[in-house]
This record gives C-alpha cells, sequence and structure tokens, in this order.
C-alpha cells in the first residue's frame, strides 16, 4: 500500500504548486511549473469525497480520456499524482482561449486566421474520433491557445466513448448554443456528427465576431437555428420528427448562407454548409472536412505562431469564478461549472503581450 | 517470406501505433516473469511490514502467524474474478462494465496485497469504479443495497485507493471487443460458412471469459488473446484469417522492441502459449482451497488496516497528530504575519493557505 | 442635439460663423439661443475648432438680474475686462458706441464680448492670456544650449504669465513682452513654421495609412477575382478539350490541374508579399514583417504521427451481426434520425481485432516456441 503512496510522492515532487488561478465548485487551479526544467503548468486539483456517489463522473472522464490521447491539438495532462484526499491533475499552461480572442475586439482576423484555427480544431476533433471518443461540449471556451498559437481541445468532462449498438446515450450535451437539432429532439443514439455541428457553429461564431444561433431557451434555440438554416423537411432528414421530444417550431425558409456570411468565399461557404447538414448521417466527417478544398485554397492558413492573440488581462481571478459563468456564452449544460478552471491566465507577472514582443520572440534573425 | 517493406515505406516506420499509446500498453504490460517477480516482491514486503505490525502489537506474536503466499494470493483473487462474473449478472452490467471490473481488480492486486487489502470490498469497489468509467453509471445507493451485507461506506471506501492504486489508468481495451472485430472481418474471406463461424464464435467468447480469470491480458494484446480464443474454437478459421492478415495490404510498421519483420507463423506462435494459458488457468480454483486461504487470511490479515484494532488506533493517532502539528504551523504562520503589520503576509506562494493541504505530507 | 440634464450643455459654434438668426423654427435647435442680431464669435476653441458654452441653471445676469427662469434665452457674454452680462444687457449699453463697463467702467466696445466656455471666468482669463503668449514664446528645448537655460526661459513666460493674469504691472510686462519679441524675432518665425510643417506631416501621413489600406483590399479582392476567373477559364478550356480532342480524358484533365497549380504559383510568387497586406494598417504591417521569417504552409489535413491500423482491415457496410441486429432494423428510423452510426462501433472493432496482432510480448527473446514461465507461475493448488 505505501508503495502506491510512495510512488505518489515522488511523482508530485516533480510539480510545483505557485499561485492559484481559479476555483470551481469541485477543483481548484493553480498555476505552477516542472520543478526540473521550468515549464509552467496547470494544477487542477479535485477535491475527492464531495458527492455521496464518490468520485466525481466529470474528473474521471478527464483524466480517462486524457491519459490516453497525445496530440498536439489537443491538451496534454502531464501527470496524474493524489494524495489522500486530492486528485491532481498537471495538464499544459495554456494561457488563453478561443473566446477571449473572439471577444477581442481590438484583434483583427484575416480569413487565413479563421482558416487555420478551424484547421486545428478539426484535427484535434478527428483524433478524437480516430479514439472513439466523442467531446460533446465544443465550444471557443473550451478551445484554449498555447503561447505558440496552437488550438487545444480541452475539458474532456462531458466526453465518452462511442456507444455499443443499442446502449442509449444521454441528450443533454453540449452547451445549447452549441448543441445540434437532433438532441434538441431528444435523440438517445447519435455519433460523431453532434461535434461537428458545434465546430460549425464555432466556425460561423470566427467569422461573424459572436456567436452565430444564441437562444434563451431550449424551445428558442431550436427556433433561432430553423430562423437562420430553414427547418428541416422529411425529405433533407428523413425520420426526424419521429424523435422523442420532437416539436414542431414554425416553418422558416432557407437563407442562403451568403447573405449573413458576405465575406466568405464559396469553398468556405461550402463546408460551413456541410457542417450545417440538418440529418446527422450526410453530416461531413472530421476528417473529410479537413480534406475539403476549402483548406486547400489560398491563402494558406496562418502559421500559428502569426495568429493573433488577447492582450493580457490584469486580473486573472475574477474571470475564475466557477459559479458564475461571467463571459456566459449560454448557460451550460454540466451540474459542475467549472470549465472556467481552463483558462488559465497568469497572474500578470509583467509579460504584455504587445506584438512588437511577440515579433521579438519569432524574429530570430532579422532578414 | 521474409517482407522487407518497411525499407520501402520510411515515413510509415515513424508513425506510432494507436494501441501503443494507450496506458495499457505504457503500464500495464509485464513479460511472465516480471509479474512473477513484482508479486513475489511484493508479497514478501507485505508479509515484513506486517510482521513488524505484529511484534509492535505484541512482541513474539508474529512467528505464530502463517502469511500467505504469492501464489495464494493469485487464487483468491481469482475467485472474486469469477464473482464479478456473477454480480454483473444480477444487475444485468453489459460485457465492457464486467470486463474492466475484472481488469482493475488484477491490476489492483499487481500494486496491493491481500493481506492488507480483502478482495471482497476490493471487488466490489472495482466493479463500482467500472461503472462510473465506462459510462453506465449507477447510483452508490442502488448499488449498495442490492448486495447483501453491504453498505455504501463498504464502497467508497476504498475508491480512492483503487483509483490511485489504478493509477488513474481508466481506459481498457477488451479482447471481447477485438474478437467481435474478427468476426466481423472473417466475414470478408471466401468460402466462409455462417453457421460454423457462429458455432466458432459462441465457443471463442467462452473462451474470452475463461482468459479473464488468467494473466493473459497483462503479457498480450486483446487481438492476439481473441485470436487465441477463437484458434481454440476453430483453428482452420483462426488460421485463415491470420492468414489474410498478413497478406494484407501493408505490413505493420514494427514495434519498437523488435527488429524482425512479423511473419504469419509468428503471430501463430505467439498465440499459442495463450491458447494453453487459457485452457490450464482459465477455470475457477477449486473451492476447498480456496476456504483454506480465506481461513488463514483472517489471521494474518495487516492489524494497522482493521478498524478497532490496536495498531489501526495507533496510526491514525499517529496521522492525527501530524495533521495537529501541520495545523499549529499554519496557525503560526498566520498569526505571526498579523503581527508583522500585513494581513496579506508575504507574497501568496510562499504561503500556501489550502485548506486540505495534506499534499505536503507523506 | 440638446442634451437634456448635461451639466455643460453646448452649442455648436462653427469656425465660420454660420448665422443662428432664423432659429425660432429649427427643432434642432440648441438650448441657447442669441436673441441678439449680432453674432458674438471668438470663445476657446477646441482642436476641431468648435466650441461649447458654458451654461448652468443659476446663472444670473448681474446687471439686470434677469436669470434663466424669467428669461430662458439668457445668454450670458464676458467682456474683455473678463465680467458677465447677459445679451440684452450689452445690447442696450453698447449699442449706440463704446461705453464704461458697469463694473469696472472700464471702456468697452461691442465686439469685446465673447461668450464663456470655462466655468470660472478665472480659467477663462488664463486661457486666453497663455494662448497669447504661446504664440511668441514658442521656443523649444533645441533652441536652447542646456537645459537649464531652457528652464530660465521657461520661468520667464510663467513670471510673465502670472503678471498678466492677475494685472500686476502690466505695462511693465506688455513691455518685456514686446522686447522679447523684437529680439527673437526670427525664432519666432522660425519655429511657427516648423509647427506648421508637423502638422502637415502628420495629416500626410494618415491619408498614407487610409491609402495603404485601400489599396491592399483592392488587391486582393483583385486576386480573387483573378483567380476565381482563372478557375473558370481552366475549366471551361478542359471540357472544350475533352469534348473536342481525341486525347485520353485522364491525361487532359491531369495536364489541366498541373497547369492551374503553375498559374497558382506564379501568382503567389509575384503576390506574396501584397497578399498579406490588408486592412488595419499598422497591425498588418507588423504581421507582414513576421510573414517574410514565417511563411504559411500549404494545408496538410492530418499531421500526427499515429498510424490506426486503417490499412489492416476493410471496413464493409453491411455485415452478418447479431450484436447490431436491432439497432440497424431501426423500424421507427429513431437511430437513423438520430445519427448513430454502426459503422463507428464496427470499426472500432475492427481496430482492436488487429491492434497489436504482432506485438511481441515482453520477455520472449525467441520468436518460436517456448515454455511459458506464466504456466509455472500460476500452478494451482
Amino acid at each position: 500500500m505505501d508503495a502506491v503512496e510512495k510512488a505518489n510522492a515522488a511523482t508530485q515532487k516533480k510539480w510545483a504548486k505557485d499561485a492559484k488561478i481559479g476555483e470551481g465548485m469541485y477543483a481548484v487551479v493553480y498555476k505552477g511549473r516542472e520543478v526540473a526544467a521550468g515549464r509552467p503548468v496547470a494544477i487542477k486539483k479535485i477535491k475527492v469525497g464531495q458527492f455521496k456517489d464518490g468520485l466525481d463522473m466529470s474528473a474521471i472522464r478527464e483524466v480517462k480520456y486524457l491519459r490516453e490521447l497525445k496530440h498536439p491539438n489537443i491538451i496534454e495532462l502531464l501527470d496524474v499524482f493524489s494524495s489522500k484526499t486530492n486528485l491532481n491533475l498537471v495538464l499544459e499552461f495554456l494561457d488563453t482561449d478561443l473566446e477571449l480572442v473572439i471577444r477581442d475586439r481590438s484583434l483583427v482576423f484575416l480569413p487565413a486566421d479563421i482558416k487555420a484555427w478551424i484547421a486545428m480544431t478539426f484535427r484535434g476533433l478527428e483524433f478524437c474520433h480516430r479514439n472513439w471518443i466523442l467531446h460533446r461540449d465544443l465550444k471557443p471556451n473550451n478551445l484554449l491557445i498555447s503561447a505558440d498559437g496552437q488550438l487545444k481541445l480541452a475539458d474532456f468532462g462531458l466526453a465518452r466513448d462511442f456507444a455499443d449498438p443499442g446502449y442509449k446515450m444521454t441528450c443533454q450535451v453540449i452547451t445549447r448554443w452549441y448543441r445540434p437539432p437532433e438532441l434538441f429532439f431528444g435523440c438517445r443514439y447519435y455519433s460523431t456528427a453532434v461535434d461537428i455541428w458545434s465546430v460549425g457553429c464555432i466556425f460561423a461564431e470566427l467569422m461573424l465576431r459572436t456567436p452565430y444561433l444564441p437562444g434563451e431557451s431550449d424551445l428558442d434555440q431550436l427556433k433561432t437555428t430553423f430562423r437562420a438554416l430553414g427547418t428541416p423537411t422529411e425529405e433533407e432528414w428523413p425520420g426526424h420528427t419521429k424523435l422523442p421530444d420532437y416539436i414542431s417550431v414554425g416553418q422558416f425558409p432557407r437563407t442562403p448562407l451568403r447573405d449573413l456570411f458576405t465575406a466568405a468565399t464559396a469553398d468556405c461557404l461550402n463546408l460551413l454548409s456541410k457542417c450545417f447538414t440538418y440529418d446527422p448521417k450526410k453530416r461531413i466527417s472530421a476528417k473529410d472536412a479537413l480534406n475539403h478544398p476549402y483548406f486547400f485554397a489560398l491563402p494558406y492558413p496562418s502559421h500559428p505562431s502569426k495568429l493573433p492573440k488577447p492582450a493580457k488581462k490584469s486580473s486573472p481571478l475574477e474571470e475564475m469564478d466557477g459559479n458564475v459563468d461571467l463571459s456566459g456564452p449560454g448557460p451550460t449544460v454540466k451540474a459542475n461549472p467549472p470549465n472556467k478552471l481552463k483558462r488559465k491566465l497568469s497572474s500578470g507577472e509583467g509579460d504584455t503581450r504587445s506584438i512588437a514582443r511577440k515579433l521579438d520572440f519569432t524574429q530570430k534573425s532579422p532578414e | 517470406m521474409i517482407s522487407t517493406t518497411e525499407t520501402e515505406t520510411p515515413g510509415f516506420s515513424q508513425k506510432i501505433p494507436l494501441y501503443e499509446g494507450s496506458t495499457q500498453f505504457r503500464h500495464w504490460r509485464y513479460s511472465p516473469e516480471q509479474l512473477a517477480r513484482t508479486r513475489s516482491a511484493m508479497n514478501a514486503a507485505a508479509v515484513q511490514a506486517i510482521k513488524d505490525a505484529f511484534e509492535a502489537d505484541l512482541p513474539g506474536s508474529s512467528s505464530d502467524v502463517s502469511f500467505l503466499s504469492a501464489d495464494e494470493e493469485i487464487l483468491l483473487v481469482k475467485l472474486y474474478a469469477g464473482k464479478v462474473s456473477q454480480l454483473c449478472g444480477h444487475f444485468r452490467f453489459p460485457e465492457e462494465v464486467e470486463a474492466t471490473a475484472v481488469t482493475y481488480l488484477k491490476r489492483f492486486y499487481l500494486k496491493n496485497t491481500v493481506m492488507d487489502y480483502h478482495p471482497k470490498n476490493v471487488m466490489l469497489t472495482a466493479l463500482f469504479i467500472a461503472t462510473k468509467t465506462t459510462n453506465h453509471p449507477i447510483s452508490l445507493e442502488a448499488y449498495a443495497n442490492h448486495i447483501p451485507k453491504t453498505l455504501p461506506s463498504d464502497v467508497l471506501d476504498l475508491e480512492f485507493l483503487v483509483a490511485q492504486s489504478l493509477g488513474f489508468d481508466f481506459a481498457v481495451w477488451h479482447a471481447h471487443r477485438a474478437l467481435w472485430g474478427i468476426w466481423l472481418d472473417i466475414q470478408n474471406l471466401p468460402d466462409i460458412r455462417m453457421d460454423e463461424l457462429r458455432q466458432a464464435y459462441d465457443v471463442a467468447l467462452k473462451h474470452v471469459r475463461a482468459s479473464r480469470l488468467t494473466d493473459a491480458e497483462l503479457i498480450y494484446t486483446p487481438s492476439q488473446i481473441a485470436l487465441a480464443c477463437l484458434s481454440l474454437a476453430s483453428p482452420s478459421l483462426a488460421a485463415a484469417w491470420a492468414r489474410s492478415q498478413h497478406n494484407s495490404r501493408s505490413p505493420t510498421p514494427p514495434s519498437p522492441p523488435t527488429p524482425m519483420p512479423p511473419s504469419e507463423s509468428a503471430v501463430l506462435d505467439i498465440i499459442e502459449p495463450i491458447a494453453s494459458m487459457i485452457t490450464t488457468s482459465g477455470v475457477l480454483p477449486d473451492v476447498e482451497a480456496v476456504r483454506e486461504v480465506d481461513r488463514r487470511l483472517r489471521l494474518c490479515k495487516n492489524p494497522e488496516k482493521v478498524v478497532g484494532s490496536n495498531a489501526h488506533k495507533r496510526k491514525q493517532e499517529e496521522k492525527e497528530h501530524k495533521a495537529a502539528e501541520k495545523r499549529a504551523r499554519k496557525a503560526e504562520r498566520i498569526r505571526k504575519a498579523m503581527e508583522d503589520g500585513d494581513p496579506f503576509g508575504t507574497s501568496l506562494h510562499e504561503q500556501d493557505l489550502d485548506d486540505d493541504d495534506d499534499d505536503d505530507e507523506d | 442635439m440638446s442634451n437634456r440634464n448635461g451639466w455643460l450643455r453646448g452649442t455648436t459654434i462653427r469656425k465660420g460663423g454660420t448665422s443662428f438668426n432664423s432659429n425660432h423654427t429649427r427643432h434642432t435647435t440648441p438650448q441657447i439661443q442669441s436673441t441678439s442680431s449680432t453674432i458674438f464669435g471668438g470663445g476657446v476653441k477646441d482642436p476641431s475648432g468648435r466650441t461649447s458654452e458654458y451654461f448652468s441653471m443659476d446663472d444670473q445676469c448681474p446687471v439686470c438680474k434677469s436669470d434663466r427662469y424669467l428669461n430662458p434665452k439668457l445668454r450670458l457674454l464676458v467682456s474683455a475686462c473678463y465680467h458677465k452680462m447677459c445679451e440684452s444687457c450689452i445690447d442696450r449699453l453698447f449699442t449706440l458706441g463704446p461705453a464704461p463697463c458697469p463694473v469696472c467702467a472700464k471702456t468697452l466696445r461691442k465686439l469685446a464680448f465673447t461668450p464663456q466656455t470655462f466655468e470660472d471666468l478665472g480659467v477663462e482669463k488664463e486661457v486666453a492670456v497663455r494662448r497669447r503668449l504661446a504664440k511668441n514664446f514658442n521656443k523649444r528645448r533645441e533652441d536652447f544650449p542646456d537645459l537649464r537655460s531652457y528652464n530660465d526661459y521657461l520661468e520667464d513666460v510663467e513670471d510673465i504669465a502670472f503678471h498678466l493674469i492677475n494685472d500686476i504691472d502690466v505695462p511693465e510686462t506688455e513691455a518685456r513682452i514686446a522686447k522679447y519679441k523684437i529680439e527673437n524675432a526670427n525664432l519666432i518665425e522660425l519655429n511657427v513654421q516648423r509647427e506648421e510643417q508637423y502638422a502637415q506631416y502628420l495629416k500626410e501621413q494618415e491619408e498614407i495609412d487610409r491609402l495603404d489600406r485601400e489599396q491592399r483590399a483592392a488587391e486582393l479582392r483583385r486576386l480573387e477575382e483573378e483567380e476565381r476567373e482563372e478557375r473558370e477559364k481552366g475549366r471551361r478550356e478542359l471540357i472544350d478539350k475533352l469534348e473536342t480532342s481525341d486525347k485520353d480524358a485522364l491525361k487532359l484533365v491531369a495536364r489541366s490541374k498541373a497547369q492551374a497549380l503553375k498559374r497558382a504559383s506564379t501568382r503567389s510568387a509575384s503576390s506574396s508579399a501584397s497578399n498579406v497586406f490588408q486592412s488595419n494598417a499598422k497591425l498588418l504591417r507588423s504581421r507582414a514583417a513576421q510573414s517574410t521569417v514565417i511563411p504559411d504552409v500549404p494545408h496538410v489535413p492530418l499531421q500526427d504521427d499515429w498510424y490506426a491500423y486503417e490499412d489492416k482491415f476493410a471496413l464493409r457496410d453491411n455485415y452478418d451481426d447479431p450484436v447490431s441486429e436491432a439497432v440497424r432494423r431501426d423500424r421507427e428510423g429513431i437511430m437513423r434520425a438520430g445519427g448513430y452510426r454502426v459503422e463507428e462501433a464496427w470499426q472500432r472493432a475492427l481496430t482492436f481485432a488487429v491492434a497489436g496482432l504482432d506485438l511481441r510480448p515482453l520477455g520472449s527473446a525467441v520468436p518460436s516456441k517456448s515454455t511459458e514461465p506464466a504456466d509455472v507461475v500460476m500452478a494451482e493448488a
């Protein structure tokens, strides 16, 4: 028994905790560093024994999946160690997320930037799907961005394996604004298409700089969706009227995407429309999306180091209120709020992310 | 038929196969010798520790005690692994849950001894955790209520420990799914008689279940175990499929340790020992033998882990003492800070003002 | 333009002095309306050339004691000696020519009155004084040999200003000013010119930036158009060729693609610099600098190093599979509508079936048969 504890203690010594940068209902997040190399990390300390059913499911899922996945576009779980009553996840430190980038009005997006972000999202997602994992909580808030511009999927608290045939899954997943209509209609047997719909919403949001389908309630969300994309017909989406919670919310005509996304190219709109296909079986897959002509057309996707990043904020603590979704893009589905915990802003140690600074790092030798 | 295609496709060999990224491959893969060594080492250490505990309690008492050997531990674990199956049937848990729970049980006892933790409760806890990690969760109450003589606390107390002992490696690749895959892929072969295949599959599945009682999954990959089970059911089908595997488009990039390219017979060579392992050890142990072991276990249990014993009380006191010391130290620090005039004390990270920071200990 | 409840209500008096005369009919007229027939210019102007006038509900003309309540159109102006009075009083007293100020008896003309900008008349006066001085006392640090002398100069200026504002030794101070002007005439002139040049330069910069921006946007649009046209053209040509020529269709398609690629690469080579420059001048200029150091590379769909055994099996779209029988039958179409894909479950199983199939187990040095020590360990009691 003590052998296990000893091993744990040894692991624990490899990581040093610094300042607290966030707190939620069941976890506290610290900034930390690797003792040997000094590499910055985020240490998520999960209190165990809080719930009557023991170890929290979200915690289990995060650990389970992050432990298996290693990919440049997925957040890396560097280590796990535990003490008597705490589970500590050592995650790589990522200072910002896509939501902050979208919200920061001083940043200008090139079409090449959007292309790069979406490509990275699809790559991370394709890898999840390749490992038979559905993420089920994609939203800009959960797409973290590293210092060198790489986008990474995070927060696997709602993820799960593909279901075996005949096994039901819950339809109460994914934050409302990014949730596909089949989930609103209560379907219990779905697949990877649900994640693709979320990516489509994120794609649109990158272009509009505001959430594409912001509904205020489940019903309103359906209405908003159908108003934007037209009510699905039986021909388009066979069988959808038979879904458990099917409800008719009105007949809206399909307006062409071009009317709203005036600056987008034809390829771009084509890919976007494929993400928003109503019939989940016909919705594009992550792998096919990566092979879509949109990505091969000019302009090339921006190199990650050149992607815009928001200026550092001064007080990270007020961002981290786990109970109140301050930046609130719609209510989250989870019982446990702390997805804010993923936003690991550093404690403002005087590092200003001005563009000039960025230049310094990337220009190793002036031409 | 040695193929040299790794040189033809150099880029290929740089790719890592998916299985080799899993925790199952990285952390829970042993050679038979390693298994034996691990177990005996652990057993010896445990015996020593318990002896000391006995001695501390009552000098001289340890010589009377007959401790369990590593083999006897295995026996007990096997028995309870079998019980998992019964419980799962009772609760109607899917096969995935059952397989995962058995894996957790076996892995737990590679890191712990039965003399510290009796398999009965560990088994219940492992099963409970398995329901959570495989997305078939059940409420603790519902679970405990349906198991006779079991309180929720019996299950919950060990949960963290079990998870910890597993290294939080919750994802498991199972042989029964691999068998399903073989079933599907065999249908691609020409001249397959479906009734023959179906029969073979049913028998093979039984063998997969038997394999769970062995160490197979700790040494071999799920695909190998599945193929072995199929070979026990229908050697011809297994051989046919193995042959087709070898002939398929491009060969597997060789995994790091072995430079030799795989050949068809190599695969069959690998699965042969698995087959024999299943037939010899894939059976439940003799009831009488187990009963004997269980009886002796009651006597040689580690007193420190038994609530109510002197040794346990003493350990608790020790813990309390440490905790109290720590609290005092913390209070002292805060008091000093207040005296210094700065209520917030020195910079945040010099003071670790967490509430439950017993991380620093141990 | 009426800002209700504004502490500081403004009228915008344009530089050119547009008339307020016919303002009774305009519903957008500002709060303060001139009742006088004279137009009062002047007042402190802000950089855009507008003034905003000070206004308060407590205003009262010290001469006739009328206030806003009695006379809503009350407008107080300031004399050259910095005393306030309302327009009607000014009219009454000064229309017939210069007259003494009712407060300090200084002789004033009607035109010497300006609207008030600041609440505190003292501030108003000070601002006016400093403005006037700054016109002449415009030396800069560079004009002095050292810091000390520059500071001395500044102190002198302050001194003069102080005198003027507080009406101390006014004639002597004026003399000092006059003396300074004569002595430094050249330098004053020079500095005035310098300032003008600088202002001009700033304006030009702004203009350049704006043009830049527009140009780049136009360039990009042009490029896209070109591209689209070329693609179209290529396609049309290809179709033509396919129709007319008797060569192998595949070859034609391949050639057409190669041509398109060549075109694209030459185009990007020539316009790679301008491709990067787009809106938002400053930001993108820096990004442009970056791009020459780190070029954008073409998209590669999958960039990771994981091998998922795809080549070891072929996924069919149909199998004899009791496990998924019910799902596939799916009479209600529920699973279908929800999008559940049995293929995904099959793919998983197939991958499991081949993953690590020839992974040699640890500890077995010889590939051929060997007695497994495992059997020994697992010996039954």
